[in-house]
């Protein structure tokens, strides 16, 4: 057994001819929060969809709680919470009169659950106010609310800051990271929205046209996104050997036979040029870069960034 | 099942036009009430005049076309709002689902009659057209039980219909097209449509004067045909609800 809340291997979905999904396999820990990146129309929302069982699979299966989703589906549902694109509720009945709907047909037990799940995302309690008078933002978070509303594992958000003013994206984002650090849920979230991942997501999921490019932790990414200088110079192995000999340097890479990439940042570089440039090395030039996960996702995905 | 039914019935909050068009149960009444008065006539056949006020209009047009209206208020927030999906985790089974819906409409069915049998005694009785007596309320009470009860089956194929439309006004042009053709299908051929069915099943001891039908009267082809109906629109009602998420 493994320890995947969440497993999907070779996940396709076709709809028509155009394939919306494209062999994904996704892996969701226990405990973590996992970023799913993508531009619109990249099929995160889809990818949810299958895994809810709310849209058929055209091939691949879906494993949820280590077990096969298919035909379990009415077990499986009591301990996931989900929003799934913008969620709608009964326009001519009040936030907490919806919730209390959901909540009954859940058979929620705690009597106060809708109290304090409209707490949590910040509505207020038997307010008057019908739902079809809220703004975008108070509607996305009585769909939050109506996710936890039954305590659940795990939670599958779609864009769950979508809709939202900064200060709600805020607390949206502290709200999430508690639910993962306090109350050790697993959170499979998508966002179009680098940064949003960048503060949320312990694992990171990148996809585009469907198809997942890399499946990644957020720790692993930093380390490549490190800070390190670029030195371009004429003689890479001879430059190499100078910098282990005087500088006593271990943590670097070659990148093609002009440039080095030094990840110790500290060096003192003056120094360095002069050494090289004693030993008739070139220096073209010598540079601190800073690779984003920007950076990163163009280099990935192959085009433009994202925003 | 039962909470299923309550919560239907909670997301009718605030919606006015549930509760007006029950006034519409008073609009044959009404009618046979103005009618009767206009020719001054008492000692009325009670049968005669429970036919204009219950077994006519409100039968044949009235009560279907307001269900049908109820059926499109029921499915309109959840398909328009694109709710269902969140129903589905929660979960709620897609029979339940429907048939909860179902229970709203016959609930609501056997009020209208209810309010019209009513409101047809109080017309009747109180002007003094009719001497009032036991024996014929029983009988109108019976029959309008009967219509609610296998009106509100008949409406099963809107019901199934609405649930696949997003948007009302395809729903209301469809309730207005089912009620209108069940009126003119019966002269045509009695059993084809269920809301013919419904008439032939409560004229089949024909005891009500003056509503004559083309074909002979086999109640138990009617309610076949309305129970094959029944089937047909559930069955269409699972297809589509599994296939709109
Ligand atoms: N019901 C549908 N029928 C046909 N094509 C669809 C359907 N739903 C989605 N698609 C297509 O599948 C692809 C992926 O869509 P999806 O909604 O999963 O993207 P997304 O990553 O959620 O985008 P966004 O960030 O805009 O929400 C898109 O090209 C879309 O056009
Ligand atoms: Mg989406």
């Amino acid at each position: 057994m493994n320890d995947f809340m969440i497993e999907t291997t070779q996940l396709t979905k076709m709809y028509g001819g155009q394939k919306a999904v494209n062999c994904v396999d996704l892996h969701v820990r226990k405990g973590r929060v996992y970023g799913l990146l993508g531009r619109n129309g990249a099929g995160k929302t889809t990818i949810m969809k299958m895994i809810l069982g709310l849209t058929p699979i055209t091939s691949g299966e879906v494993s949820v709680f280590g077990q096969n989703i298919k035909g379990r589906e009415k077990r499986v549902y009591p301990r996931i919470g989900a929003i799934i694109e913008t969620p709608g509720f009964y326009p001519n009945l009040t936030g907490t009169e919806n919730l209390e709907i959901f909540a009954r047909l859940r058979g929620t037990a705690a009597p106060n659950a809708v109290k304090d799940a409209l707490e949590i995302v910040g509505l207020p309690y038997k307010d008057k106010k019908l739902f079809s008078k809220y703004s975008l933002g108070m509607k996305q978070r009585l769909g939050i609310a109506n996710a936890i509303l039954h305590d659940p594992e795990l939670l599958i958000l779609d864009e769950p800051t979508n809709g939202l003013d900064p200060i709600g994206i805020a607390e949206m984002r502290e709200f999430i990271r508690k639910l993962s650090v306090e109350h050790g849920k697993t959170i499979l979230l998508s966002s179009h929205i680098l940064s949003e991942i960048a503060v949320l997501a312990d694992e990171i999921g990148i996809i585009d046209h469907g198809v997942l490019l890399e499946e990644t932790s957020m720790a692993e990414l930093e380390k490549k996104n490190s800070k390190y200088i670029l030195l371009e110079v004429s003689n890479v192995p001879k430059a190499t050997l100078i910098l282990e000999r005087q500088f006593g340097l271990k943590d670097y890479s070659v990148q093609g036979d002009q440039t080095l990439r030094i990840y110790d940042t500290a060096l003192d570089m003056a120094a360095v040029n002069k050494a090289l440039v004693m030993q008739n090395i070139a220096v073209a030039s010598s540079q601190l870069c800073n690779d984003t996960l920007e950076d990163y996702f163009k280099k990935i995905t192959g085009g433009e960034g994202i925003a | 099942m039962l909470k299923l039914i309550q919560i239907e019935f909670m997301k009718l909050r605030r919606r006015k036009l549930v509760w007006l068009m029950l006034l519409a149960s008073l609009v044959m009444p009404f009618f046979a009430f103005l009618y009767y008065g206009y020719f001054g006539k008492t000692g009325i056949d009670p049968a005669a005049f429970y036919k204009w006020s219950a077994f006519g209009y409100t039968m044949l047009i009235i009560l279907p076309f307001v269900l049908g209206m109820l059926c499109t208020i029921l499915m309109y927030n959840e398909n328009r709002y694109d709710m269902l999906k969140q129903l589905w985790i929660v979960p709620v089974s897609r029979l339940g689902y429907f048939f909860s819906k179902f229970f709203v409409v016959l609930i609501y069915s056997v009020c209208f009659m209810l309010i019209t049998a009513i409101a047809s005694v109080l017309f009747s009785v109180l002007p003094g057209y009719v001497v009032f007596e036991w024996g014929s309320i029983f009988f109108l009470m019976k029959k309008c039980l009967e219509i609610a009860l296998f009106t509100a089956f008949a409406m099963l194929p809107v019901l199934a219909v609405t649930a696949s439309q997003k948007g009302y006004i395809l729903s209301v042009c469809i309730t207005l097209i089912y009620a209108f053709a069940g009126f003119f299908m019966t002269p045509i051929n009695m059993y084809l449509h269920p809301l013919s069915c419904v008439s032939v099943i409560v004229s089949r001891s024909g005891d009500i004067p003056g509503l004559t039908l083309p074909q002979a009267v086999h109640a138990p082809v009617a309610i076949l045909g309305i129970f094959l109906w029944s089937v047909a629109a559930t069955l269409f009602a699972m297809v589509t609800l599994n296939r709109r998420k």
